[in-house]
This record gives C-alpha cells, structure tokens and sequence, in this order.
C-alpha cells in the first residue's frame, strides 16, 4: 500500500508509516479494509481477514420461570380458547428488552401451537398428508391471546455479562401450560389427559370416552340422531367451563 | 411451485368471454380474482389450456336492488359483500358470512362468482345462498338462465356450468325483518370451516314462524337441514326446543371423514351448531 519495504516501516499510534517521513502512512482500519475488501491484492496474496476466540464457560446459564395459562374449553365441541396467558421470565440481565419480548411472544406462539395446532400427520402408507401450510396448522394473530410478560432479574453467576438464555423459555413452558389448563377444566367431567395437539375433536373424544360412551363406534351416532336430543344431553345442558394450570 | 403453460385471454365483453370459454371447451377455465384457482395451478391439480380473465367485464360488478331482491355481480369481492349497504341492510348472512373467509388479503381479491363457481363444499358461501333461497344467473352464447343452488351444485368441485356459460349474478331475496347467523367451525382463523351453519329465521310472538338453515362440509355439496327446518317451523322461540330441532340437523348428510374430523363428530357439530345459528337467528 506504501511501497516501501517493510524494514523502512514504523509503528506510532495506530499506524504504520514511512520512516522518517510520518505523513505517508496508514491506519490500522485503513490496512484491515484493504485486506478484507481485496481489491488491489499484490500477486499471491489470498484475501483474508478473520479473528476467532472461544469462550468456555464454567458451566450453561439457568434461566427459570412461571406461565399461567387459562383456558375455556366448550364442551359441546370441544374448542379450546385461552383467555389469559402470562408468562414471568428470569433470563438475568437484559441487554436488549425488545428482543427479549419477541423471543418470548414467538416462543409462546410455537408451544400453543405444539399444544393446539401442530401436527405432523402420516395415512396408513406413511405418507405426510400435512405437508402445506393449508393442512398443517399456524396460529396466527388472530387465533392468540395478548400475551402478559414480566420479568424477574437474577443475574447469571456463570459469565461476565450475567445473562442467560432466552429463545426457548416460551416454547419449552406454555406447551404443558395449556394442555395442563384444559385438562384441569375437564377434571369435573372425568379427563384425565388429553392428545396433544388438542383438537376440538380429540377434546370432544376425550370428554365421550369419559363418560363411558363409544367414540371409536360412528355407527352409533349415526341413526341415532334422527331421534331425541342427541347424544349428549350433559354436553347441551352444561355450559363453558374455565379451568388455569401453572 | 409454477403453473403449467397455459394461454391466458381478457375479453372486454361478456360475448367474447363466452364466445372464449365456448371455444376453449372442457380446457378453459374463468378467472376472476384467483384466490382458489392460483393455488390449484401452481399444484398442478389443475391445468387448464385457456384462462379466461373476466376481470374486465364492468358488468358483472355492483349490487343492484331489484325491489324484493338483490342482484349482485358475480366479481363483488368478499370485502364489499361485508361493507354493501344493500347486502348488510337486506342480506346480514351473506355480509356476516363473507367476514369469516380466509383473512383480508383474500376477501379483498376474492369473489362471490369465483367462490360459488368453484363449488368448494369447505367454502362458506355456497350453504349461505342455499339457506337463502338464492338464485344463480348463469350466461353463455345462447343467452341467460336461472338456476337454483340445488341444481348448480353437483359435486365435490363440480357444477352444473356448461362449457361456454359464466356465473354472472346471484340473485337474492331479501329476507327483512328475518334474523340470521353463520357459525363457522374452524380451528385456527384462517382455515377452512370443518363445519358451517347458515341460518335464517322469522319469528313472531315467540315462535319460529320460519326457518332456513344451510350447511357447509357436510357432504359433497352445500346441503339443506330440512328435518331441522322444519321441527323448527313452529317451534317456541327458545334454546331447547331449537335445539331439539337441531338434533335433526345432520339427517340426510353424508359428511365427510378427512384430516380434520371424523364423520360423527361432524354430525354432532352440524347438531350443536345449528341450534347456535337457529337461537342466534330467532333472537334467543
């Protein structure tokens, strides 16, 4: 860049300059972007310019928290609606809140719908018949709650910054939140689990297997309900019921 | 994924588009705004020679009042039906119903046209003009004819559209003083009803004096709760004795079992929710 040889170069502040005549030089950052950007490389010269460190750790960070999710389940069609979720995070220090917030709105986002939504599901011959998006099933804004999110703050011991992880508090809590929420509010009606995810038809299966009736037996209901009330009197005398899990 | 070749042609009067379609044959196919056909090109689950874009024929839009109906053009977008001052103040089910499909990029694109002729039996629309009692004009080089939703709607995906003809308006009664009311059952906002109700009801001093009730993914075709219809012609005006009524909802269907639910548990959708939609429309 100078065209002198290297023994004619000094170092002074910074830069590298021509011995005894200081004003022809160049900085560091003007020598680094030379080597990056490689324009002008004398013959032989691969571009390069790279710097590696690694920082082990004495030992992972341990982020802890507490979701509450309340659900309303309609136990005439089993439709599962979450009315109020709220998850408290302690992730340590907090460098920069607003990518805090959007990593724990899209991880809650992911775990409902692991609970409620997402389904790889095979036909008898192995084939995936929920290869779109049209069969395999995304919340979106409309289909979510306003989420409530706070924080507690105990820095991590374990690195200088006291920070920990925060890409998964929301997917690894709300999944268990939800499915433990629904559950609980078809405890009165005899549920003990249900599989996930939790359509509103295996929700409406769940409850009919509770109460002792043939949901595996369509041919049951079928003539059936050309007489009568339906099948479910319980189901159309009872209302919504609520239910909140932690 | 890319659609096969096809030619593409946008006539600028209803002759040409049917002398178009008349000319392409089984191969052609109309396309209005493109928001179920696009997706079944680029899966090549269809792959028509000819598209004729009727997008150009200023005729087929608007709302016009017809004094005891509404004719409304078959390129009304799902958006205007929900916003139409005729169809919200004469037609609530239609403007009620069109608000349920897919999300607002689609309802602005969208049409009634397109969505009827499609004869998609997840669609909302095609149980909503069946529970209307509404009728379909259809136009081709032999000029216009009427046909009643049980007659254009043959099949999964099928009508009774003869090559050469175009949806151009549907015309609906006006059902003043009526109540009304679309329960979709759908999973997440965006998809599909695994089950839809349309209903309309009149009541006078405390009784159902008439009821109408349409249902949407209950078989291969839009299909009419008459047993339903009629224990509720009569029937007090109250959540029990509809929903008695309701219990008969699903005869004569034959739903179908897919991905998402199984046939009974769609029969005791139809049932559940038809008792919704017939409480909701007589003001119960």
């Amino acid at each position: 860049m100078l065209e002198v040889s290297p023994d004619d170069l000094e170092w002074d502040a910074g830069r590298w300059a021509v011995r005894g005549d200081p004003d022809q030089g160049k900085s560091i950052g003007e020598i680094a972007f030379a080597a990056f950007a490689a324009h002008n490389l004398p013959d032989g010269v691969e571009p390069s310019l790279d710097s590696d460190a690694t920082y082990d750790p004495d030992n992972f960070s341990f982020p802890h928290g507490t979701h509450l999710c309340a659900a309303e389940v309609d136990t005439e069609t089993g439709q599962v609606r979450i009315r109020s979720y709220v998850a408290v995070d302690d992730i340590g220090n907090v460098v920069n809140p607003l990518i805090v917030e959007g990593q724990v709105h899209g991880g809650l986002a992911q775990g409902i719908a692991q609970a409620l939504y997402e389904e790889a599901a095979y036909d008898s011959s192995g084939n995936l018949v929920t290869a779109s998006l049209a069969d395999y099933l995304i919340p979106s804004a409309a289909d979510l709650p306003s989420f409530t999110t706070a924080r507690t703050t105990t820095p991590s011991t374990l690195n200088p910054l006291g920070v920990k992880g925060v890409g998964e508090a929301g997917t690894i809590a709300s999944t268990p939140a939800v499915v433990n929420a629904i559950v609980d509010a078809l405890r009165p009606f005899g549920v003990a689990d249900v599989p996930m995810p939790c359509t509103p038809e295996r929700v409406w299966r769940a409850m009919q297997e509770a109460r002792g009736a043939s949901p595996a037996a369509p041919a049951a209901v079928t003539p059936a309900s050309a007489s009568g009330p339906g099948p479910n009197p319980d189901a159309q005398a009872g209302s919504r019921e609520d239910g909140s899990a932690r | 994924m890319i659609p096969a070749k096809f030619d593409y042609t946008r006539p600028s009067s209803l002759d040409e588009a049917a002398a178009a379609l008349a000319g392409g044959g089984e191969d052609a196919k109309v396309i209005a705004g493109g928001q179920s056909l696009l997706p079944l090109l680029r899966l090549r689950f269809s792959y028509p020679s000819v598209l004729v874009d009727v997008g150009g024929l200023d005729e087929l839009r608007g709302v016009r009042d017809l004094g005891d109906s509404l004719e409304i053009g078959a390129l009304t977008t799902h958006y205007e039906l929900t916003k139409d001052p005729l169809i919200t103040a004469h037609c609530g089910l239609l403007a009620e119903a069109a608000g349920t499909i897919a999300d607002p990029a689609v309802r602005h694109r969208g049409t009634i046209g397109g969505a009827l002729a499609h004869a998609d039996p997840a669609g909302d629309l095609p149980a909503v003009i069946a529970a209307l009692d509404a009728t379909l004009v259809v136009t081709g080089s032999g000029g216009s004819r009427s046909v009643s939703p049980a007659d254009f709607f043959v099949d999964y995906l099928t009508t009774s559209l003869a090559p050469g003809e175009i949806l151009t308006a549907i015309r609906v009664p006006k059902l003043d003083g009526w109540g009304y009311r679309y329960e979709k059952f759908h999973v997440t906002a965006q998809a599909w009803a695994i089950v839809g109700v349309a209903a309309v009801a009149q009541r006078s001093n405390g009784h159902v004096t008439a009821a109408r009730v349409g249902l949407t993914n209950m078989g291969s075709v839009p299909v009419r709760a008459r047993a339903a219809e009629e224990a509720a012609a009569g029937a007090e005006a109250s959540a029990s004795a509809l929903a008695a009524a309701a219990a008969r909802a699903d005869e004569g269907t034959s739903p179908p079992s897919d991905l998402r639910a199984a046939a009974d548990y769609r029969r005791h959708l139809a049932r559940v929710l038809t008792g919704r939609a017939l409480a909701a429309a007589a003001g119960v």
